[in-house]
């Protein structure tokens, strides 16, 4: 049963003299436990897709149903509270707060979610420990090298216990051996718990690793096949 | 407690930036707080001085003497009233006094000057005039010598005159007829008043009782002193219901513009720091949205992942409102040792002392501020800190979070 249900959406930019359209009448659907990725070269509309998806940017029309709710339907304020509950982001600058450790950064989600003390706790340090930083909860981002902060995001995009992971770019920062070992983790996350990935990516070894590619350019989807592994 | 924890923590981010922040918020602080105290504690000086040396708290005249000085106008039975006075709770020191208008002439000159007849035990016990005769400049009636007076350096010096020196007072006596006597210089003071210490002399109640032809047991008014000015007003308000005869007034109505000193220090002050917080306001604001500028993308992240608006609001309006506070307690902690220390050792403008004394002020004040003010500062400080944040955290939600998480 599908997640996500994309329905005819797109998104035209009026801030130049000709029109952009970013995305243009895109249909897709995405089941529980997908690894999938988004791929199509600069400028694509792969970023603005996803961006819809995790309703950070309102469609210029059709719809984004994330589990039944029509995410555009809500008020900005339900619509925070529902990306709160329900997605998490990894972003392409890891994007975690300066001032906080890991530990904070990843407490910080369910903090947001009131959850209990307890909870928070074996949840964060369980969190960090499956991607790999259990021996550096007290470390700032700056005390961290670029890899293990981007596993820092995605145990924070985690923590939330989200429907779905939007990943966007999560390896561009990255070299080589940071993004075998983060691509890993995700893959183990996704095998085991069945946790839902969508990047969107030109990194061929993201590529790679996902078991369904949605290809985009000029805003339509070009192909969307199925990878078996 | 996250937010707070990440407000405190956002603050010294850029310590540079929020140590300049910090210090204008505290110079601010010390510059109205030690300024006001120094306003606080002249015009507490002043206040205090009036007392000690020419009001007291409370005075009983009769009705029409104030009128015209009429030495006819007298307060009678004036014994059995300070003795009731004295038996009256809150009631420390009372006084009785003659008085009249008279001209005191030297061979060299004249001058208006008021009489004050005093019973030189009572009048030490409410009137610190005594401590104003310096050494050398002889003494408040401690010899029982007939028809001695004691006057100011100021009156000395426009009569001519020194210690042992004689003086005429010419007036006019009960019954209507003027007389006068000659008396001798024993004491020489000089207050802080130079107007009043011009006009003003003292010579004993019995030698002016005898010139002035006036009955016994009558005088002119009544001085006391309660254990607490504050409630003088209340105080005479009783004593005048008790002693319907006469006219009771407290310093605020014998002389309005006491308390007047008073609550214009108040408003200096308040105005003074309102023009300093307002500043400060300004300058937190501009901070701030520098904060939000250099944070847009950590921002647009925060409301990315789920943040609500209202707790980016409230984190930005905590992080201003630590700063402010934080700069006012240390502003305040400075001010508080300044005054403290200036409060005892006290600040001395000789260069300005006639020109301070001539409007009744001492040249060596001493800076002092109540507790309480401290507190209505940091309320103040407070307030501003909340208000100058609504600005900048109004702008932070205003951010797009995609825009804001694209800024580099």
């Amino acid at each position: 049963m599908s997640i996500i249900k994309v329905k005819n959406l797109t998104k035209t930019y009026h801030d130049t003299e000709v029109p952009v359209h970013a995305v243009n009448g895109v249909n897709l659907e995405f089941k529980k436990g997908e690894f999938s990725a988004i791929v199509g070269p600069s400028g694509s509309g792969k970023t603005t897709l996803l961006n819809m998806i995790g309703g950070l940017e309102h469609p210029s029309s059709g719809m984004v149903e994330v589990n039944g709710t029509d995410m555009f339907e809500l008020s900005s304020s339900a619509l925070i509270e529902f990306r709160l509950m329900n997605i998490g982001f990894v972003f392409q600058a890891y994007n975690l707060i300066p001032v906080l450790t890991a530990k904070e950064n990843v407490e910080f989600i369910m903090q947001l979610q009131n959850k209990d003390k307890k909870q928070m706790n074996e949840r964060t340090i369980s969190l960090l420990e499956s991607v790999g930083l259990g021996d550096r909860l007290n470390s700032r981002p700056n005390q961290l090298s670029g890899g293990q902060q981007q596993r820092v995001a995605v145990a924070r995009a985690l923590a939330s216990k989200p429907m779905f992971v939007l990943a966007d770019e999560p390896t561009a920062n990255l070299d080589s051996k940071a993004t075998m070992q983060l691509l890993e983790i995700m893959e183990v996350l996704n095998r085991e718990e069945n946790i839902t990935f969508i990047f969107a990516t030109h990194d061929q070894r993201v590529v790679d690793k996902a078991h369904r590619v949605i290809t985009i350019d000029d805003g339509k989807i070009i192909s969307d096949e199925s990878v078996s592994k | 407690m996250m937010l707070l924890k990440i407000a405190w923590r956002n603050i010294w981010r850029s310590k540079l930036r929020s140590s300049v922040v910090l210090l204008a918020i505290a110079s601010g602080m010390v510059g109205g707080l030690f300024s006001s105290a120094w306003m606080n504690g002249m015009a507490n000086q002043r206040v205090r001085n009036d007392f000690d040396i020419e009001t007291a708290h409370i005075q009983f005249h009769n009705p029409q003497f104030a009128d015209n000085f009429d030495v006819r106008k007298t307060i009678s039975n004036t014994d059995s009233k300070l003795r009731e006075l004295k038996n009256i709770e809150g009631v420390e020191y009372v006084t009785s006094r003659i008085k009249s208008q008279a001209m005191a002439a030297t061979a060299n000159k004249n001058s208006g000057v008021t009489i004050v007849g005093v019973n030189p035990k009572t009048e030490k016990e409410v009137f610190k005039l005594y401590t104003k005769i310096n050494e050398g400049d002889g003494d408040f009636f401690e010899t029982k010598k007939r028809n001695s007076i004691v006057i100011s350096k100021a009156l000395a010096k426009d009569l001519k005159v020194k210690l042992k020196s004689k003086i005429i007072l010419t007036f006019q006596d009960y019954n209507g007829e003027i007389t006068g006597a000659a008396f001798k210089v024993i004491g020489i003071f000089k207050t802080q008043n130079s107007q009043w210490d011009k006009t003003t002399v003292f010579v004993k109640d019995a030698d002016l009782r005898k010139v002035l032809d006036l009955p016994t047991d009558l005088s002119h008014e009544i001085d006391i002193v309660i254990t607490d000015f504050n409630i003088a007003g209340e105080t005479s308000k009783i004593l005048q219901d008790k002693f319907p005869d006469i006219l009771s007034e407290d310093w605020t109505e014998i002389k309005p513009y006491l308390s007047f000193i008073s609550e214009y220090m108040d408003i200096m002050m308040g105005v003074f720091m309102l023009i300093i917080l307002l500043a400060l306001g300004f300058g937190i604001v501009n901070t701030m949205l520098m904060v939000i500028l250099e944070r847009t993308r950590e921002l647009g992240m925060l409301m990315a992942i789920g943040m609500s608006k209202s707790r980016i609001f409230k984190m930005i309006m905590l992080e201003t409102v630590l700063l402010s506070l934080l700069g006012a307690i240390i502003g305040e902690i400075i001010s508080m040792l300044l005054i403290n220390y200036y409060g005892s050792v006290g600040i001395n403008i000789a260069s300005m002392s006639e020109g301070l004394e001539s409007v009744g002020y001492a040249a060596t004040s001493y800076p002092a501020l109540e507790f309480y003010k401290y507190i209505e500062i940091t309320g103040l400080v407070l307030i501003t800190g909340v208000l100058a944040s609504i600005y900048p955290s109004f702008k932070a939600l205003q951010l797009n979070p995609v825009e804001a998480i694209r800024t580099i």
